[in-house]
Protein backbone atom coordinates (compact mmCIF):
# COMPACT_ATOMS: atom_id res chain seq x y z
CA UNK A 1 0.00 0.00 0.00
CA UNK A 2 1.45 3.06 -1.00
CA UNK A 3 1.12 6.44 0.48
CA UNK A 4 0.26 9.76 -1.79
CA UNK A 5 3.40 12.28 -2.14
CA UNK A 6 3.37 14.80 0.67
CA UNK A 7 5.83 17.45 2.02
CA UNK A 8 7.01 16.66 5.68
CA UNK A 9 7.29 19.56 8.19
CA UNK A 10 8.51 18.62 11.34
CA UNK A 11 8.72 22.41 13.75
CA UNK A 12 9.81 21.84 17.35
CA UNK A 13 7.81 24.63 18.94
CA UNK A 14 4.18 25.55 18.80
CA UNK A 15 4.16 28.91 17.43
CA UNK A 16 6.24 27.30 14.55
CA UNK A 17 3.76 24.40 13.97
CA UNK A 18 0.28 27.01 14.52
CA UNK A 19 2.40 29.60 11.88
CA UNK A 20 2.70 26.46 9.20
CA UNK A 21 -1.28 25.04 10.02
CA UNK A 22 -2.33 28.77 9.50
CA UNK A 23 -0.64 29.36 5.88
CA UNK A 24 -1.71 26.01 4.78
CA UNK A 25 -4.87 25.46 6.73
CA UNK A 26 -6.72 22.94 4.85
CA UNK A 27 -3.44 21.78 2.87
CA UNK A 28 -2.22 20.48 5.82
CA UNK A 29 -2.68 17.65 8.50
CA UNK A 30 -0.80 17.28 11.42
CA UNK A 31 0.21 13.97 12.09
CA UNK A 32 0.97 13.13 15.84
CA UNK A 33 0.97 8.71 16.04
CA UNK A 34 -0.29 8.65 12.67
CA UNK A 35 -1.83 5.45 13.57
CA UNK A 36 -5.21 6.91 12.28
CA UNK A 37 -3.48 9.54 9.68
CA UNK A 38 -1.86 7.08 7.94
CA UNK A 39 -4.38 4.19 7.34
CA UNK A 40 -6.49 6.49 6.14
CA UNK A 41 -3.89 8.21 3.67
CA UNK A 42 -3.09 4.36 2.65
CA UNK A 43 -6.84 3.74 1.82
CA UNK A 44 -7.06 6.99 0.02
CA UNK A 45 -9.35 8.50 2.45
CA UNK A 46 -7.18 11.52 2.75
CA UNK A 47 -4.73 13.20 0.46
CA UNK A 48 -3.35 16.34 2.39
CA UNK A 49 -0.48 17.55 0.61
CA UNK A 50 1.59 18.52 4.16
CA UNK A 51 1.68 16.45 6.81
CA UNK A 52 2.98 18.49 9.65
CA UNK A 53 4.37 16.52 13.01
CA UNK A 54 3.90 17.15 15.83
CA UNK A 55 6.46 14.99 17.62
CA UNK A 56 8.93 17.22 18.04
CA UNK A 57 7.91 19.82 20.10
CA UNK A 58 9.04 18.85 23.81
CA UNK A 59 5.71 21.48 24.76
CA UNK A 60 3.27 18.51 23.93
CA UNK A 61 4.49 15.63 25.69
CA UNK A 62 4.57 14.77 29.21
CA UNK A 63 1.57 14.39 32.15
CA UNK A 64 1.65 16.70 34.39
CA UNK A 65 -0.06 17.45 37.88
CA UNK A 66 -0.28 20.02 40.05
CA UNK A 67 -2.75 23.20 41.23
CA UNK A 68 -5.29 20.57 40.79
CA UNK A 69 -5.18 20.09 37.75
CA UNK A 70 -3.75 17.19 35.42
CA UNK A 71 -2.42 18.41 32.30
CA UNK A 72 -1.93 15.62 29.50
CA UNK A 73 0.04 17.08 26.04
CA UNK A 74 -1.10 16.53 22.63
CA UNK A 75 1.97 13.66 22.36
CA UNK A 76 1.33 11.50 25.52
CA UNK A 77 0.62 8.11 24.39
CA UNK A 78 -2.03 5.99 25.58
CA UNK A 79 0.67 3.58 26.63
CA UNK A 80 1.92 6.46 29.00
CA UNK A 81 -1.67 7.06 30.33
CA UNK A 82 -2.22 3.20 30.87
CA UNK A 83 1.37 3.30 33.21
CA UNK A 84 1.00 6.73 34.82
CA UNK A 85 0.66 6.72 38.35
CA UNK A 86 -0.67 10.35 38.30
CA UNK A 87 -3.83 8.85 36.13
CA UNK A 88 -4.30 5.59 37.58
CA UNK A 89 -4.39 6.84 41.07
CA UNK A 90 -7.14 9.60 40.46
CA UNK A 91 -8.50 9.27 37.14
CA UNK A 92 -8.83 5.11 37.12
CA UNK A 93 -11.50 5.53 34.14
CA UNK A 94 -8.98 6.87 31.94
CA UNK A 95 -6.22 4.62 32.74
CA UNK A 96 -8.94 1.80 31.60
CA UNK A 97 -9.64 3.55 28.56
CA UNK A 98 -6.29 4.06 27.41
CA UNK A 99 -5.44 0.10 28.71
CA UNK A 100 -8.28 -1.46 25.80
CA UNK A 101 -6.83 0.93 23.02
CA UNK A 102 -6.24 -1.48 20.18
CA UNK A 103 -2.81 -3.38 21.03
CA UNK A 104 -0.03 -3.08 22.46
CA UNK A 105 1.96 -2.02 19.67
CA UNK A 106 -0.74 0.65 18.63
CA UNK A 107 -0.72 2.00 22.18
CA UNK A 108 2.60 2.43 21.83
CA UNK A 109 1.91 5.18 18.75
CA UNK A 110 -1.53 5.94 19.88
CA UNK A 111 -1.22 9.79 20.96
CA UNK A 112 -4.50 11.30 23.17
CA UNK A 113 -4.72 14.01 20.83
CA UNK A 114 -5.11 12.24 17.64
CA UNK A 115 -7.72 9.92 19.50
CA UNK A 116 -9.74 12.98 20.34
CA UNK A 117 -9.52 14.92 17.29
CA UNK A 118 -10.30 11.80 15.06
CA UNK A 119 -13.62 11.77 16.68
CA UNK A 120 -14.45 8.54 15.72
CA UNK A 121 -18.11 7.05 17.39
CA UNK A 122 -16.03 4.13 19.14
CA UNK A 123 -12.79 5.52 20.06
CA UNK A 124 -11.72 5.13 23.94
CA UNK A 125 -10.96 8.02 25.54
CA UNK A 126 -13.19 10.37 25.16
CA UNK A 127 -16.05 8.95 27.66
CA UNK A 128 -13.55 8.98 30.55
CA UNK A 129 -12.38 12.08 29.76
CA UNK A 130 -15.86 13.65 29.00
CA UNK A 131 -17.30 11.73 32.33
CA UNK A 132 -14.47 14.32 33.72
CA UNK A 133 -15.51 17.15 32.92
CA UNK A 134 -11.88 17.18 30.61
CA UNK A 135 -11.42 20.26 28.46
CA UNK A 136 -9.04 20.52 24.87
CA UNK A 137 -7.04 23.25 24.86
CA UNK A 138 -6.97 24.59 20.72
CA UNK A 139 -3.90 26.78 19.58
CA UNK A 140 -3.98 29.04 16.27
CA UNK A 141 -1.50 31.97 15.39
CA UNK A 142 -4.61 34.20 16.52
CA UNK A 143 -4.66 32.71 20.14
CA UNK A 144 -5.50 30.01 22.79
CA UNK A 145 -9.20 28.94 23.69
CA UNK A 146 -10.39 25.62 25.65
CA UNK A 147 -13.42 23.93 24.70
CA UNK A 148 -15.44 21.14 26.98
CA UNK A 149 -15.11 17.69 25.37
CA UNK A 150 -19.17 17.56 26.03
CA UNK A 151 -19.52 20.58 23.78
CA UNK A 152 -16.14 19.11 21.26
CA UNK A 153 -17.27 16.53 18.90
CA UNK A 154 -20.01 17.42 16.00
CA UNK A 155 -19.85 13.86 14.47
CA UNK A 156 -18.29 10.94 12.84
CA UNK A 157 -14.35 12.27 12.21
CA UNK A 158 -15.61 16.37 12.77
CA UNK A 159 -15.27 18.55 15.95
CA UNK A 160 -15.81 21.92 16.22
CA UNK A 161 -12.25 22.80 16.11
CA UNK A 162 -10.70 24.83 12.65
CA UNK A 163 -8.25 23.61 10.20
CA UNK A 164 -5.57 25.66 11.96
CA UNK A 165 -5.98 24.96 15.11
CA UNK A 166 -3.69 22.32 17.12
CA UNK A 167 -5.09 20.61 20.23
CA UNK A 168 -2.08 21.04 22.79
CA UNK A 169 -3.54 19.37 25.77
CA UNK A 170 -6.51 18.07 27.87
CA UNK A 171 -6.63 19.87 31.22
CA UNK A 172 -8.70 17.20 33.60
CA UNK A 173 -9.79 19.30 36.98
CA UNK A 174 -8.82 17.17 39.52
CA UNK A 175 -12.36 15.73 41.39
CA UNK A 176 -12.26 16.06 44.73
CA UNK A 177 -14.09 14.30 48.12
CA UNK A 178 -15.37 10.66 47.47
CA UNK A 179 -16.18 10.26 43.89
CA UNK A 180 -15.66 7.18 41.82
CA UNK A 181 -14.73 6.46 38.19
CA UNK A 182 -15.25 3.52 35.78
CA UNK A 183 -15.06 2.73 32.55
CA UNK A 184 -16.33 -0.34 30.50
CA UNK A 185 -15.97 -1.63 26.95
CA UNK A 186 -17.43 -4.15 25.45
CA UNK A 187 -16.74 -5.44 22.53
CA UNK A 188 -16.78 -9.25 20.66
CA UNK A 189 -13.17 -9.88 20.99
CA UNK A 190 -10.90 -8.81 23.95
CA UNK A 191 -8.25 -6.80 21.77
CA UNK A 192 -8.56 -5.00 18.73
CA UNK A 193 -11.81 -4.43 19.05
CA UNK A 194 -14.12 -1.83 18.14
CA UNK A 195 -16.57 -1.74 20.78
CA UNK A 196 -19.89 -2.27 20.44
CA UNK A 197 -21.02 -0.43 23.60
CA UNK A 198 -18.55 1.36 25.84
CA UNK A 199 -19.47 3.54 28.93
CA UNK A 200 -18.05 6.00 31.36
CA UNK A 201 -19.73 6.91 34.49
CA UNK A 202 -18.41 9.52 37.56
CA UNK A 203 -20.25 10.20 40.46
CA UNK A 204 -19.39 12.16 43.60
CA UNK A 205 -20.96 11.57 46.96
CA UNK A 206 -22.21 13.99 49.43
CA UNK A 207 -19.98 12.62 52.55
CA UNK A 208 -18.73 9.04 52.19
CA UNK A 209 -21.99 7.70 52.48
CA UNK A 210 -24.38 10.38 51.27
CA UNK A 211 -26.39 11.41 48.64
CA UNK A 212 -25.24 11.60 44.98
CA UNK A 213 -24.15 15.08 44.52
CA UNK A 214 -22.76 14.81 40.64
CA UNK A 215 -23.12 12.05 38.24
CA UNK A 216 -21.93 11.55 34.47
CA UNK A 217 -22.63 9.21 32.17
CA UNK A 218 -21.36 8.44 28.59
CA UNK A 219 -22.33 6.55 26.25
CA UNK A 220 -19.62 5.65 23.09
CA UNK A 221 -20.70 3.57 20.08
CA UNK A 222 -23.91 4.09 20.23
CA UNK A 223 -24.32 7.25 18.21
CA UNK A 224 -22.29 9.67 15.35
CA UNK A 225 -20.49 10.95 19.05
CA UNK A 226 -20.13 10.31 22.56
CA UNK A 227 -23.65 10.88 24.26
CA UNK A 228 -23.51 12.23 27.81
CA UNK A 229 -26.78 10.71 28.94
CA UNK A 230 -28.84 13.63 30.76
CA UNK A 231 -31.56 11.19 31.10
CA UNK A 232 -29.28 8.85 33.46
CA UNK A 233 -27.68 11.18 35.42
CA UNK A 234 -31.05 13.28 36.37
CA UNK A 235 -32.21 9.90 37.69
CA UNK A 236 -29.54 9.96 39.80
CA UNK A 237 -28.85 13.43 40.94
CA UNK A 238 -29.38 13.47 44.78
CA UNK A 239 -30.59 10.41 45.13
CA UNK A 240 -28.74 7.74 47.66
CA UNK A 241 -27.12 5.05 45.22
CA UNK A 242 -28.44 1.61 45.39
CA UNK A 243 -28.92 -0.89 42.90
CA UNK A 244 -32.13 -0.58 42.02
CA UNK A 245 -31.49 3.57 41.30
CA UNK A 246 -28.38 2.12 38.98
CA UNK A 247 -30.68 -0.14 37.04
CA UNK A 248 -33.00 2.92 37.00
CA UNK A 249 -30.19 4.97 35.28
CA UNK A 250 -29.40 2.31 32.80
CA UNK A 251 -32.58 1.80 31.63
CA UNK A 252 -32.99 5.90 31.15
CA UNK A 253 -29.42 5.53 29.67
CA UNK A 254 -30.10 3.21 27.26
CA UNK A 255 -33.44 5.54 26.42
CA UNK A 256 -30.61 7.98 25.06
CA UNK A 257 -28.48 5.71 23.14
CA UNK A 258 -28.42 6.30 18.98
CA UNK A 259 -27.41 2.73 18.15
CA UNK A 260 -27.56 1.53 14.45
CA UNK A 261 -27.94 -2.35 12.91
CA UNK A 262 -24.98 -3.69 11.81
CA UNK A 263 -22.72 -7.44 11.60
CA UNK A 264 -21.24 -6.69 14.83
CA UNK A 265 -24.83 -6.24 16.79
CA UNK A 266 -28.18 -5.06 15.72
CA UNK A 267 -29.43 -1.40 17.54
CA UNK A 268 -31.80 -3.50 20.09
CA UNK A 269 -28.98 -5.31 21.69
CA UNK A 270 -26.46 -2.32 21.90
CA UNK A 271 -29.44 -0.37 23.88
CA UNK A 272 -29.83 -3.50 26.14
CA UNK A 273 -26.40 -3.68 26.57
CA UNK A 274 -26.33 0.11 27.72
CA UNK A 275 -28.54 -0.49 30.11
CA UNK A 276 -26.38 -3.20 31.33
CA UNK A 277 -22.69 -1.55 30.96
CA UNK A 278 -24.20 1.68 32.85
CA UNK A 279 -25.00 -0.13 35.70
CA UNK A 280 -22.24 -2.13 36.19
CA UNK A 281 -20.15 1.46 34.98
CA UNK A 282 -22.29 3.03 38.16
CA UNK A 283 -21.51 -0.05 40.41
CA UNK A 284 -17.70 -0.26 39.94
CA UNK A 285 -17.59 3.76 40.32
CA UNK A 286 -19.06 3.37 43.83
CA UNK A 287 -17.15 0.87 44.47
CA UNK A 288 -14.57 3.12 44.04
CA UNK A 289 -16.41 6.32 45.58
CA UNK A 290 -16.62 4.23 48.66
CA UNK A 291 -12.27 3.20 48.87
CA UNK A 292 -11.90 7.08 48.66
CA UNK B 1 11.71 15.81 -1.74
CA UNK B 2 13.89 13.40 -0.54
CA UNK B 3 15.37 14.07 3.35
CA UNK B 4 18.29 12.52 5.05
CA UNK B 5 17.42 10.66 8.33
CA UNK B 6 20.11 9.16 10.31
CA UNK B 7 18.53 5.90 12.07
CA UNK B 8 20.82 2.95 14.34
CA UNK B 9 19.29 -0.20 13.33
CA UNK B 10 20.84 -3.02 15.12
CA UNK B 11 23.35 -1.17 15.94
CA UNK B 12 24.64 -0.23 12.80
CA UNK B 13 24.67 3.22 11.73
CA UNK B 14 22.28 3.83 8.58
CA UNK B 15 21.76 7.43 6.67
CA UNK B 16 19.25 7.28 3.73
CA UNK B 17 17.55 9.73 1.75
CA UNK B 18 13.93 9.13 1.56
CA UNK B 19 10.92 10.35 0.09
CA UNK B 20 8.58 11.40 3.38
CA UNK B 21 5.61 9.28 1.92
CA UNK B 22 8.01 5.52 2.57
CA UNK B 23 6.99 3.90 6.01
CA UNK B 24 9.72 2.63 8.71
CA UNK B 25 8.71 -0.82 7.45
CA UNK B 26 9.50 -0.18 3.52
CA UNK B 27 12.74 1.22 4.28
CA UNK B 28 14.20 -0.96 6.48
CA UNK B 29 13.21 -4.01 3.84
CA UNK B 30 13.83 -2.13 0.63
CA UNK B 31 16.94 0.31 1.46
CA UNK B 32 18.33 -1.47 4.35
CA UNK B 33 17.20 -5.05 3.06
CA UNK B 34 16.34 -6.66 6.07
CA UNK B 35 13.47 -8.56 5.35
CA UNK B 36 13.02 -10.47 8.55
CA UNK B 37 10.49 -7.36 9.43
CA UNK B 38 6.94 -8.21 6.97
CA UNK B 39 4.64 -6.68 5.62
CA UNK B 40 0.94 -8.31 5.80
CA UNK B 41 -1.87 -6.40 5.89
CA UNK B 42 -0.13 -2.62 5.97
CA UNK B 43 -2.19 -0.92 8.38
CA UNK B 44 -1.64 -1.81 11.94
CA UNK B 45 -3.79 -4.88 12.45
CA UNK B 46 -1.44 -7.82 11.73
CA UNK B 47 1.93 -7.08 13.62
CA UNK B 48 3.98 -8.59 11.52
CA UNK B 49 6.30 -5.65 10.71
CA UNK B 50 6.91 -5.06 14.62
CA UNK B 51 10.34 -3.41 15.62
CA UNK B 52 11.39 -2.31 18.69
CA UNK B 53 11.71 1.57 18.22
CA UNK B 54 13.44 3.33 21.12
CA UNK B 55 12.96 0.73 23.17
CA UNK B 56 8.99 0.23 22.25
CA UNK B 57 6.96 -2.48 20.35
CA UNK B 58 5.21 -0.65 16.95
CA UNK B 59 4.00 -1.31 13.91
CA UNK B 60 6.67 0.16 11.54
CA UNK B 61 4.34 0.19 8.67
CA UNK B 62 2.01 3.16 10.63
CA UNK B 63 6.01 4.82 10.67
CA UNK B 64 6.80 7.27 8.49
CA UNK B 65 10.97 7.06 8.14
CA UNK B 66 11.31 10.64 8.53
CA UNK B 67 9.60 10.27 11.61
CA UNK B 68 11.95 7.29 13.15
CA UNK B 69 14.82 9.83 12.03
CA UNK B 70 17.76 9.63 15.02
CA UNK B 71 16.42 7.07 16.42
CA UNK B 72 16.98 3.38 17.47
CA UNK B 73 15.33 0.04 16.04
CA UNK B 74 15.71 -3.32 16.47
CA UNK B 75 14.69 -5.94 14.33
CA UNK B 76 14.46 -9.77 14.64
CA UNK B 77 18.26 -9.87 12.53
CA UNK B 78 19.49 -8.08 15.89
CA UNK B 79 18.65 -10.62 18.19
CA UNK B 80 20.79 -13.24 16.79
CA UNK B 81 24.18 -12.81 18.46
CA UNK B 82 28.02 -14.88 17.97
CA UNK B 83 27.12 -17.21 20.11
CA UNK B 84 23.69 -18.44 18.34
CA UNK B 85 20.19 -17.38 18.38
CA UNK B 86 18.45 -15.41 20.73
CA UNK B 87 16.79 -17.85 23.42
CA UNK B 88 13.82 -17.21 22.59
CA UNK B 89 14.03 -17.76 19.04
CA UNK B 90 15.52 -20.93 20.64
CA UNK B 91 12.37 -21.77 21.94
CA UNK B 92 10.05 -21.28 19.33
CA UNK B 93 12.10 -23.97 17.30
CA UNK B 94 12.28 -25.89 20.50
CA UNK B 95 8.47 -26.00 21.16
CA UNK B 96 7.23 -25.92 17.35
CA UNK B 97 6.50 -22.28 17.82
CA UNK B 98 7.50 -21.34 13.89
CA UNK B 99 4.76 -23.02 11.27
CA UNK B 100 5.12 -20.87 8.02
CA UNK B 101 7.21 -18.33 9.67
CA UNK B 102 5.22 -14.82 8.31
CA UNK B 103 4.42 -13.58 12.01
CA UNK B 104 7.81 -15.27 13.47
CA UNK B 105 10.07 -11.77 13.77
CA UNK B 106 6.79 -9.74 14.90
CA UNK B 107 5.67 -12.34 17.84
CA UNK B 108 9.41 -12.87 19.10
CA UNK B 109 10.05 -9.32 18.97
CA UNK B 110 6.59 -8.17 21.03
CA UNK B 111 7.92 -11.31 23.36
CA UNK B 112 11.33 -10.22 24.07
CA UNK B 113 9.65 -6.62 24.94
CA UNK B 114 7.48 -8.23 27.16
CA UNK B 115 9.92 -10.51 28.94
CA UNK B 116 12.65 -7.59 28.58
CA UNK B 117 10.23 -5.96 31.54
CA UNK B 118 8.44 -8.55 33.22
CA UNK B 119 10.80 -12.04 32.65
CA UNK B 120 8.01 -13.39 35.52
CA UNK B 121 5.33 -12.74 33.13
CA UNK B 122 2.43 -15.55 33.08
CA UNK B 123 0.60 -16.85 30.98
CA UNK B 124 -2.24 -14.24 30.45
CA UNK B 125 0.50 -11.25 30.39
CA UNK B 126 2.11 -13.50 27.59
CA UNK B 127 -1.48 -13.54 25.82
CA UNK B 128 -1.57 -9.65 26.06
CA UNK B 129 1.53 -8.89 24.88
CA UNK B 130 0.98 -10.73 21.67
CA UNK B 131 -2.59 -9.53 21.15
CA UNK B 132 -1.34 -7.26 18.17
CA UNK B 133 0.62 -10.10 16.47
CA UNK B 134 -1.98 -12.35 14.44
CA UNK B 135 -0.78 -15.78 13.58
CA UNK B 136 -2.77 -18.28 10.92
CA UNK B 137 -1.12 -21.32 11.72
CA UNK B 138 -0.49 -22.05 15.09
CA UNK B 139 -3.19 -21.57 17.24
CA UNK B 140 -0.95 -19.65 19.92
CA UNK B 141 -0.65 -22.39 21.98
CA UNK B 142 2.62 -23.97 20.89
CA UNK B 143 3.71 -19.16 20.47
CA UNK B 144 2.57 -18.89 24.34
CA UNK B 145 4.21 -22.39 25.34
CA UNK B 146 7.55 -21.42 24.00
CA UNK B 147 7.09 -17.51 25.64
CA UNK B 148 6.22 -19.20 28.73
CA UNK B 149 9.50 -21.36 28.70
CA UNK B 150 12.14 -19.02 28.19
CA UNK B 151 11.46 -17.54 31.35
CA UNK B 152 12.55 -20.45 33.35
CA UNK B 153 15.90 -20.23 31.65
CA UNK B 154 16.84 -16.84 34.28
CA UNK B 155 17.42 -13.52 32.77
CA UNK B 156 17.91 -13.12 29.24
CA UNK B 157 20.63 -11.12 27.58
C1 LIG C 1 -5.19 -1.52 14.28
C2 LIG C 1 -5.80 -0.34 14.97
C3 LIG C 1 -6.58 -0.53 16.11
C4 LIG C 1 -7.17 0.55 16.75
N1 LIG C 1 -7.91 0.32 17.87
C5 LIG C 1 -8.47 1.37 18.53
C6 LIG C 1 -9.22 1.16 19.72
O1 LIG C 1 -9.41 0.04 20.20
N2 LIG C 1 -9.75 2.25 20.36
C7 LIG C 1 -9.58 3.50 19.88
O2 LIG C 1 -10.06 4.45 20.49
N3 LIG C 1 -8.88 3.73 18.74
C8 LIG C 1 -8.32 2.70 18.07
N4 LIG C 1 -7.61 2.93 16.91
C9 LIG C 1 -7.56 4.31 16.36
C10 LIG C 1 -6.31 5.13 16.69
O3 LIG C 1 -5.21 4.33 17.02
C11 LIG C 1 -6.56 6.08 17.83
O4 LIG C 1 -7.65 6.92 17.52
C12 LIG C 1 -5.33 6.96 18.16
O5 LIG C 1 -5.47 7.46 19.48
C13 LIG C 1 -5.08 8.09 17.22
O6 LIG C 1 -3.95 8.80 17.68
P1 LIG C 1 -2.70 9.11 16.74
O7 LIG C 1 -1.75 9.89 17.55
O8 LIG C 1 -2.19 7.87 16.13
O9 LIG C 1 -3.43 10.00 15.65
P2 LIG C 1 -2.93 10.51 14.23
O10 LIG C 1 -3.14 9.43 13.23
O11 LIG C 1 -1.59 11.12 14.30
O12 LIG C 1 -4.01 11.65 14.01
C14 LIG C 1 -5.40 11.40 13.90
C15 LIG C 1 -6.11 12.67 13.39
O13 LIG C 1 -6.01 13.71 14.34
C16 LIG C 1 -5.30 14.82 13.82
N5 LIG C 1 -4.44 15.27 14.91
C17 LIG C 1 -3.63 14.50 15.67
N6 LIG C 1 -3.07 15.22 16.65
C18 LIG C 1 -3.54 16.48 16.52
C19 LIG C 1 -3.35 17.67 17.26
N7 LIG C 1 -2.57 17.70 18.35
N8 LIG C 1 -3.98 18.80 16.85
C20 LIG C 1 -4.78 18.76 15.74
N9 LIG C 1 -5.01 17.65 15.02
C21 LIG C 1 -4.40 16.52 15.40
C22 LIG C 1 -4.57 14.31 12.61
O14 LIG C 1 -4.37 15.33 11.65
C23 LIG C 1 -5.51 13.23 12.12
O15 LIG C 1 -6.54 13.80 11.35
C24 LIG C 1 -7.00 1.86 16.24
C25 LIG C 1 -6.20 2.05 15.11
C26 LIG C 1 -5.61 0.98 14.47
C27 LIG C 1 -4.76 1.22 13.26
Amino acid sequence: MLLPHFEFHEPTTVSEACEIMGRLREKARPIAGGTDLIVNMKKNLIRPDHVVSLAKIDDLKGIVRENGLLEIGACVTAAEIAGSDAVEKKFAALAQGARVLGSPLIRNLATISGNVVSARPAADLPPPLMAYGARAVLMKTSGERSVDLNDFFKAPGKTVMDPDEILTRIVIEAPQGHYGDSYVKLGLRQTFEISLVNVAAFISLDGSDGPISKARVILGSVGPTPIRSQSAEDVLGGQMPSEPLFARAGEAAAGDAQPIDDFRGSAEYRRDMVAVLTRRALNMALKRAGSR
Amino acid sequence: MKRLIRLNVNDKIYEIAVEPNRTLADVIREEIGLTGTKKGCEVGECGTCTVILDGKTVNSCLVLAVQADGKTILTIEGLETDQGLHPIQQSFVEKGAVQCGFCTSGMILSAKSLLDQNPDADEKEIRSAISGNLCRCTGYQKIVEAIASVKDRGPIS
